[in-house]
């Protein structure tokens, strides 16, 4: 493949997180140069080893915003004179994958060296009623969609119940969703709901919020902040760095815009997107050890997952139900706990799945949940209104 | 925020939604309904676009019932529902769904026929949204 196995290729030598939850005392800016240290320390470099940061965006505050956008992290972390670039890509729930896209372009093409990725947001710390309609301008069409009152976990309910008639799974298996990834939560110290345990019942006893969707299959938003870093394979050699994680294959496709201008909301963009990824990659869903993708509500993961080739299609939420993905199952999915339990950091949600994703191949993840042998990794992310649906293929490698 | 210019496209819908009527964008180049409304064809890029009434006919491909968590200004309206209707002409769109006579949305289903019933003029000019109900 052009462009691949070069040496030159980016790869992922160092991760940094903060725990996801409400914490009103921690300031964004503070979380944003806390999670860059981890990250940078972690890949064993020094931070003026830094040249280039990419920008993946908060939706707390157009303020904080704003300060990511003008490169105030490049002066809050002393490499002001010294980074090339700062700049922010966006597209919402999949900006991560958009982002490590755009980082393994530049360390490819030589235009950088080391790409610090940052991300951090403060929605368990907003006013819910205000980040309700926030949402509403996200993904939403003013004139033609936003009139009728259509909120973000009406969008979750449409893709549910289309779900649920198309695959006929039953209430109780779409909240063994919900309950499998609190299992994985259980084993994250990261996690927002790391110390709660969820059953069926409780979830099916939750207040009806928007039909199908209980209260307790609504995800629950989240202050939170990861860093990644990123440099050469050639380099992370030199460093002697003893493993680190490939971005083997890419896919995509953006399916809709508007939520009322999806043919298919039981499908979206996942199968056209997993097909170029996994030609590229040169293996398929059958060959991977883990899967971390999109959950913010359970429709929109086994879906994923349907589209992915990592559940025959209609069978995933049942598959759920019979604890074929759950800590000890046959195959393990969103190992962090997901978006759903782990916390819904708004863009940052993927951004967190992709994180643990290279954990996982890293190695480094906490023993309880740590897949052992795990070598590759299906990740997938979805903005908007579930607009895009974009499929990343990692591969660890150890030395 | 409001997008200067756009009346164009988004008064003849909403006058025609407070006539009771649905009507569609329509290409005359290419002869194609397009829905939402485009500023250019998105199918051919040209600009000679008009209107069409439709039957207003079609299946229902998915809906929620909002019950809680409102957007601000809509909390008088709940509980409400929102279905994505593909109509016969060939285009979808989101609209309301009205409730039946128990005031619940039980009898609705995927993929059910349901027909376009516009509320009363004022109604339409406070939510220029279109409003179905079922039809089987």
């Amino acid at each position: 493949m052009p462009g691949r196995g070069t040496g030159d290729e980016g790869v992922f030598i160092g991760i940094g997180e903060l725990p996801s939850g409400r914490y009103p005392t921690r300031p964004f800016m503070g979380d944003l140069v806390n999670v860059a240290v981890r990250a940078v320390r972690d890949a064993g470099l020094a931070m003026t080893d830094i040249d280039t940061i990419l920008l993946i965006p908060c939706l707390h505050s157009p303020a904080d915003q704003a300060d990511l956008v003008f490169s105030r992290v490049v002066e809050e972390l002393g490499l002001h004179g010294r980074a090339k670039s700062s700049y922010m890509v966006h597209s919402g729930g999949s900006t991560s994958d958009n982002t490590i896209r755009a980082a393994a372009g530049l360390i490819a093409s030589g235009r950088a060296k080391n790409i610090l990725i940052l991300q951090a947001e403060k929605w368990g710390s907003a006013p819910v009623k205000d980040m309700i309609d926030m949402l509403t301008a996200n993904g939403i069409p003013r004139e033609w969609e936003k009139l009728s009152g259509l909120s973000f976990n009406a969008v979750g309910a449409l893709i549910t119940q289309r779900y649920m008639h198309a695959s006929g799974s039953t209430p109780e298996e779409m909240a063994s969703v919900c309950v499998a990834l609190r299992e994985w939560a259980r084993l994250n110290p990261n996690a927002m709901y790391k110390d709660k345990p969820l059953t069926v019942e409780d979830v099916l006893g939750s207040k009806m919020i928007t039909d199908p969707l209980h209260a307790l299959e609504c995800p629950m938003l989240a202050d939170g902040a990861v860093a990644l870093v990123m440099t050469s394979e050639s380099n992370a050699r030199r460093l002697g760095k003893d493993a680190w994680v490939r971005v083997v294959g890419s896919g995509g496709c953006v399916s809709h815009y508007s939520i009322g201008q999806e043919p298919d909301l039981a499908v979206l963009g996942w199968e056209k997107a997993a097909v170029k990824a996994y030609e590229e990659a040169g293996w398929g869903p059958e060959d991977a050890d883990l899967a971390e993708i999109y959950d913010s509500y359970a429709a929109v993961l086994t879906i994923g997952m349907e589209g992915l080739g990592l559940a025959p299609k209609g069978e995933a939420a049942r598959m759920f139900a019979a604890g074929e993905f759950s800590p000890g199952g046959r195959f393990p999915v969103n190992t962090n706990g997901g978006l759903l339990s782990a916390g819904h950091t708004g863009v940052g949600g993927g951004t967190a799945l992709l994180a643990e994703g290279v954990r996982q191949l890293l190695g480094r993840a906490e023993p309880a949940r740590q897949v052992e042998g795990a070598r590759r990794a299906v990740c997938g992310g979805s903005g908007g209104t579930y607009m895009d649906s974009q499929v990343l293929l990692l591969e660890g490698v150890r030395r | 925020m409001s997008d200067p210019g756009m009346e164009a496209l988004t008064e003849p819908y909403y006058e025609a939604l407070a006539r009771g009527e649905l009507i569609v964008q329509h290409c005359k180049s290419c002869d194609r309904n397009i829905m939402y409304p485009r500023h250019l064809c998105p199918f051919c890029y040209e600009a000679d676009l008009d209107w069409v009434p439709v039957s207003g006919k079609g299946i229902l491909h998915s809906f929620a019932v909002q019950r809680v968590g409102a957007p601000t200004g809509f909390e008088d309206d709940l509980p409400f529902a929102l279905g994505v209707v593909k109509l016969d002409e060939g285009v979808q769109l989101l609209g309301r769904l009205w409730p039946d006579a128990d005031g619940e949305w039980s009898g609705y289903r995927c993929d059910g026929r349901v027909v376009f019933a516009g509320v009363d003029a004022d109604e339409a000019r406070r939510r220029p949204v279109a409003w179905f109900k079922r039809a089987e």
